[in-house]
């Protein structure tokens, strides 16, 4: 199986609010790149480390060397976001008309919405922003499938088997898996696997 | 009708708050310790019962004295009244202040069913006041005597309210009467009933908690029994005699709203009780409403309460002190409203006030 | 991943974090002996050496504050041993006299300083540049620009310290510390460094007359960089333009240049040896150019000692750019590929235009509201900080307030009411308070308070308190204990009965140091809001030195150990919007548990973020917020 990549490097973000599993997510899903052979650079912004606030990771691949960890404005090709404000923040930022966007639709309300000193936009207008700015956009409920599946707080594994079954993403479903293994044992690694495969599905052809 | 920043801009940040207590416990923003009463963080609401409640928000007097007293011929000095009474108790009880008529007016009201609890201010300590609801005898003596300092013990209310109670008997300060009478005047339409039967006292002014950290540090060793405020002097009870205190010591104690208070016997209230001057143990008794004859004729009735004429020469004094009053409180109004450190909660412009203070600066070149 | 640094495979290629590249590097060189105090983005290297010290026999400390952990090393190394110490840039200040003193005796076994800067102050109150300290102390100083290189550097600054008797320091930032790449693994030792016994005439002094001998040593080190793999260039034989570059600009040069397509016109020289620098390889390329870039974090270090060099070679022709008078690059905030693709194509006269998204029409755009920072639901701190506002808005007496360094630092925002006046370094707070509080005799009346959390206690308030209790000074002094170093990831300190290698140590109370140094101390619950508003007014109105503390275990540590109590709204007796609340919950209390629903018009609980502390049910006016099960 060849090495090469659809675009080189290829520039993923995956945003959200801090809590979120983030970083857990994008060190899964780059471990599983570095396994397959690839030069991978994460670089996380997390703020004063504190829980609810924004948190993004770029992920940079490339079969050809190692990436700074930081993506070029206008430069993602896909965005994977946790959360819908964050999303969009990210995407005008990072994304460009052919930008891939999934997003799970649940909000976490800022400070400044739960005090009632600015209210939390709409999902359509979200979605529709990021319509404009994005070449394709699509919603999954990661947090509502997660939590039916039996734990809210693993919509980002969820996220990540919707990522790995995109074409550009040279990751099979079983990469990812071997990761999991490495990390989970017992019930925690098959509700993460459950998840992850959950996620899959909505993205597989 | 404003909110809670109004009442804080109007009345909390100027000094005119007479720590009735009425704005407090339905509200989470409003607060006290002691006689600290502040908006402790900004309210959003716009229109908000505590402005509505404040007797020193711009208040309609005359209205409220066509609602609640239409029919009871009406004095300038001292309120609208049907008659005045000297009274005391026949039988003393411990502590009692002057003539113990309160405690027995209070009694009585329980007694006959008038009301199902009492809302009075009292506690083991003898200067702190602190309020509560009592329905029993024995909670109604432990709140015998007066005292100085001021409470807002109005908070209480909201707790008459959560236990149901429908018929209340408050004995409070003339700013409290005030507050009591805009509660009913402004209550919404769907709020349950409270029926409130006032017994006003008599009050020059009350003290800030200040006097009780000044008492400690004056007379560290000293357990204090109560104190008394006989014509002219401040005495204070402790367990090593009378200690004099100096009135001016004291008058410097004196919290600032007061200073802007038109009301010296709780014009009002149902029955309003204060002390009787020319004798000890003795009340002065006015009496205003019919409820407030009511009160006082089961009193009389049950051989509670001793009821004699009043002196016609006291009746003149008590009026002096209380027109007194009136011109101070006004000459402190306008000049607080003039320096724009007040909003004013009468229309200065209306009667009385109008002539008060036009009489008053005749008089002294205002 | 911990086993990733431990695991015995040379040779295998892993995605590490940098700090775990570091932390491997540690192990690599044979380290016995790390101590450092925690401070983003550098926290994670100790922690994981606590992890591993029983495994790799090595002993690890959370030093009380830096100036312990930078001696410790000097210590060890005293005895023969590898001493690594890790700070944050801020806490590179803080050991200031240790290292120029340190500089002055060099040491026996190797020391490795690594210093976390954090351009951009992600999580700091300042971004700074550590480098000026290498040079100011005079030890070699190393630069690790990927994360391969931030593993490789530990291992060679061993080397180099033990070669020349110096302390070396190795500078990453947060970009590598917190970033994850590539980085294979080389070979563990048999055995971790041994401690060498000290004979009588064995020295570690520092005296003056040693200044020629650190200079000699850094001469010693030049020769030594002039060949160092981590120096190279790239480019054609005669640039139009010569990037010199060291950390995290390389990678961005990198990328810079073959975006614009600039391979045959724009060379770069990496230097990961940036002090002292090798001038002869430095010239070489100097001499090839006659625009010369600097591209680094985060002041013009390595620029005005490439300046110094281009002084002393008059012969040169050579125009510098850089961050310096902003004369190609900013002079604040972090680098990214973007600041130094447009300072090239500036530079190279070529337009540079990013992939843009597509149009969007004005009524489309959406308006959307800020994340301000706020502390985590059942936060002892939000507890902490709404009573004592509450407190002195109700004293009416202008209390002022004397801010510290944690995660209650936050409650000079928004989550805090803006209660703090001041804020500037760690132990600032009582100091500043203790000087407040002597103007009383000058007429100052306002109630004066300080803060300070149970790690900042340790860390440097001790000499505050004595100080503020030798002189009396009429102040409050408030120490938020929630068993903690929680900012930076729950390391434990002095008071807490377990160190960073899961050992039982000998945690002290901080009321019994507080009553021995002679001042009343009360403990209180914050979460007793009312019931604790009185003591804080009570004490306030008291003359005198006073300290209370507010106990109470950070919320999320609670969580894990005691798990959650499940607590709800009753919507029946929700006020919401009306007079008597005015979403009192959300609005004023401002926990993240604590949301509107604005379809009900009511408020409501959020179950996966509420913890359960129950503190909303106790200020809720209308006593709907109901708390039940779970230990209380």
């Amino acid at each position: 199986m060849t090495m090469q990549l659809s675009k080189d490097p290829l520039n993923v973000i995956i945003c959200g609010v801090g809590g979120q599993g983030n970083i857990l997510a994008s060190e899964l899903l780059a471990s599983a790149l570095v396994e397959k052979g690839y030069f991978t650079t994460v670089g996380e912004t997390y703020g004063a480390s504190q829980r609810g606030g924004s948190v993004m990771s770029h992920v940079r691949i490339s079969a050809r060397k190692q990436y700074s960890a930081l993506i070029p404005r206008g430069e993602a090709h896909i965005i994977i976001g946790f959360e819908p404000i964050e999303t969009l923040r990210v995407a005008r930022e990072y994304g460009n008309s052919q930008t891939k966007v999934i997003f799970d639709p649940r909000p976490n309300y800022p400070l400044s919405v739960l005090i009632g000193e600015a209210v939390y936009p709409e999902i359509e207008a979200i979605v529709k922003e990021l319509r404009y700015l994005c070449g394709s956009v699509q919603v999954l409920e990661a947090t509502r499938l997660a939590q039916e599946a039996g734990n809210a707080q693993a919509a980002n594994i969820l996220l990540m088997g919707a990522l790995t079954a995109m074409p550009e993403i040279p990751l099979q479903a079983e990469d990812y898996s071997q990761v999991l293994s490495q990390r989970f044992k017992g019930d925690v690694y098959d509700l993460n696997q459950k998840v992850f495969d959950l996620g899959y599905k909505q993205i597989a052809v | 009708m404003p909110g809670g920043m109004q009442l804080k801009a109007e009345v909390l940040s100027t000094s005119a708050c007479a720590l009735c207590g009425a704005c407090l416990d339905w509200c989470p923003y409003l607060k006290n310790i002691e006689d600290h009463l502040v908006l402790r963080f900004d309210c959003p609401v716009e229109h908000g019962r505590c402005y509505s409640v404040c007797p020193r928000t711009l208040t309609d007097w005359q209205a409220i004295n066509e609602r609640y007293l239409a029919d009871v011929p009406y004095d300038s000095d001292i309120g609208a009244y049907q008659t005045v009474f000297r009274v005391r108790r026949l039988q003393p009880i411990q502590d009692q202040q002057d003539g113990g008529t309160v405690s027995t007016l209070l009694q009585t009201a329980l007694d006959n069913n008038m009301v199902e609890g009492v809302l009075i201010t009292g506690s083991g300590d003898p200067l702190t006041p602190q309020p509560y609801l009592a329905d029993q005898e024995e909670d109604i003596r432990k709140a015998a005597g007066s005292r100085f300092l001021a409470s807002p013990s109005l908070r209480k209310i909201m707790e008459a309210r959560e236990k149901g109670m429908e018929k209340l008997a408050v004995v409070g300060r003339p700013c409290q009467v005030q507050a009591l009478r805009k509660m009913d005047y402004n209550k919404p339409a769907d709020s349950p009933p409270l029926d409130v039967l006032s017994i006003g006292l008599f009050c020059m002014w009350s003290l800030s908690w200040s006097f009780k950290d000044y008492l400690a540090s004056t007379y560290p060793d000293l357990t204090f029994l109560r104190m008394a405020i006989p014509q002219h002097a401040v005495e204070l009870y402790t367990n090593e005699g009378i200690k004099q205190i100096p009135v001016e010591t004291v008058q410097s104690y004196i919290r600032p709203g007061c200073r802007y208070c038109l009301d010296m016997t709780s014009e009002l209230a149902d029955i309003s009780v204060g002390a009787f001057e020319p004798e000890a143990g003795w009340n002065t008794v006015i009496v205003r409403t019919e409820r407030g004859r009511e009160l006082l004729d089961k009193a009389r009735e049950a051989n509670l309460l001793q009821i004699e004429e009043y002196p016609s020469e006291e009746l003149e004094r008590l009026r002096g002190a209380s027109h007194n009053k009136k011109v101070r409180g006004l000459r402190n109004i306008k000049q607080a409203v003039d320096e724009q450190k007040l909003t004013p909660f009468i229309d200065l412009s209306s009667s009385p006030y109008r002539e008060i203070i036009a009489e008053s600066s005749a008089k002294e070149g205002f | 991943m911990e086993w990733m640094v431990t695991v015995n495979e040379p040779g295998k290629t892993f995605l590490m974090q940098g700090n775990e590249a570091i932390v491997r590097g540690a192990l690599e060189a044979g380290v016995r002996f790390a101590a450092a105090y925690p401070g983003s983005p550098s926290s994670e290297i100790l922690t994981m050496l606590g992890h591993v010290a029983d495994e790799m026999n090595l002993y690890a400390e959370w030093s009380t504050n830096e100036n312990c952990a930078f001696q410790a090393c000097m210590g060890a190394s005293f005895g023969g041993v590898r001493a690594l110490c890790v700070v944050k840039q801020n806490g590179l200040l803080t050991i200031g006299d240790a290292l120029h003193t340190a500089a002055l005796s060099g040491c026996k076994g190797g020391v490795v300083l690594l210093t976390a800067d954090d351009p951009n102050a992600h999580s700091s109150t300042n971004e700074f540049d550590s480098r000026h300290q290498a040079r100011a102390a005079g030890i070699p100083l190393l630069e690790p620009a990927t994360f391969q290189e931030a593993k490789d550097m530990i291992v060679y600054g061993f080397e180099l310290s033990e070669k020349i008797g110096q302390v070396v320091m190795v500078r990453s930032v947060t970009r590598i510390c917190h970033g994850r790449g590539n980085v294979t693994l080389g070979e563990l030792p048999e055995s971790p460094s041994s401690p060498v016994p000290i004979g009588e005439w064995d020295k570690l002094i520092a005296i003056n007359w040693f200044h020629d001998v650190l200079w000699a040593k850094l001469d010693q080190a030049q020769e030594l960089f002039e060949e160092s793999p981590f120096n190279w260039y790239s480019g054609p034989e005669q640039p139009e333009l010569l990037i010199i570059t060291s950390g995290t600009g390389w990678l961005y040069s990198v990328e810079a240049v073959e975006t614009l397509g600039l391979e045959d016109k724009v060379g770069i020289l990496k230097l990961g040896c940036t002090w002292p620098l090798p001038e002869k390889l430095v010239l070489k390329y100097l001499c090839k150019s006659p625009r010369v870039l600097v591209v680094e974090e985060v002041d013009p270090f390595l620029e005005q000692n490439v300046a110094n060099i281009i002084a002393h070679n008059p012969g040169l022709n050579v125009q510098l750019y850089g961050r310096y008078k902003k004369s190609a690059l900013p002079q604040s905030f972090e680098l990214n590929p973007d600041v130094v693709l447009n300072a090239l194509a500036t530079l190279m006269d070529i337009t540079y235009q990013s992939s843009k998204t597509g149009e969007v029409p004005a009524e489309a755009v959406v308006n959307i509201p800020p994340r301000d920072l706020t502390f985590c639901a059942g936060c002892p701190h939000r507890a902490s900080f709404f009573l004592l506002k509450q407190t002195l808005r109700i004293h009416e007496g202008n209390g002022v307030v004397m801010g510290d360094i944690g995660c209650y630092t936050m409650g000079g925002q928004r989550a805090g009411h803006f209660l703090l006046h001041s804020l500037a370094c760690m132990g600032a707070g009582i100091n500043m308070g203790e000087g407040l509080g002597q103007l009383t005799r000058f007429g100052f009346n306002q109630p004066v308070l300080a803060l300070a959390g149970d790690s900042t206690f340790f860390h440097s308030c001790l000499p505050g308190l004595v100080n503020a209790r030798y002189h009396d000074s009429n102040m409050l002094f408030v120490i938020l204990d929630n068993s903690a170093t929680a900012m930076t990831g729950f390391q434990p300190h002095p008071g807490i009965p377990v160190n960073c290698m899961g050992q039982p140590a000998n945690a002290m109370s901080i009321e019994k140091i507080v009553e021995a140094i002679g001042c009343p101390v009360t403990v209180a619950d914050p979460y007793e809001i009312e019931a604790t508003t009185q003591v804080v007014y009570d004490l306030i109105k008291k003359p005198g030195m006073k300290v209370l503390i507010l106990r109470q275990p950070c919320a999320t540590l609670a969580v894990r150990s005691k798990g959650r109590r499940k607590v709800w709204v009753d919507p029946e007796l929700c006020r919401g919007d009306n007079c008597g609340c005015g979403r009192f919950c959300s609005k004023t209390w401002g926990c993240p548990g604590n949301i509107w629903n604005n379809q009900t018009g009511k408020a409501e609980i959020d179950e996966v973020v509420c913890v359960g502390c129950g503190v909303c049910a106790s200020l809720c006016p209308a006593g709907a917020i109901k708390v039940e099960g779970g230990e209380a």
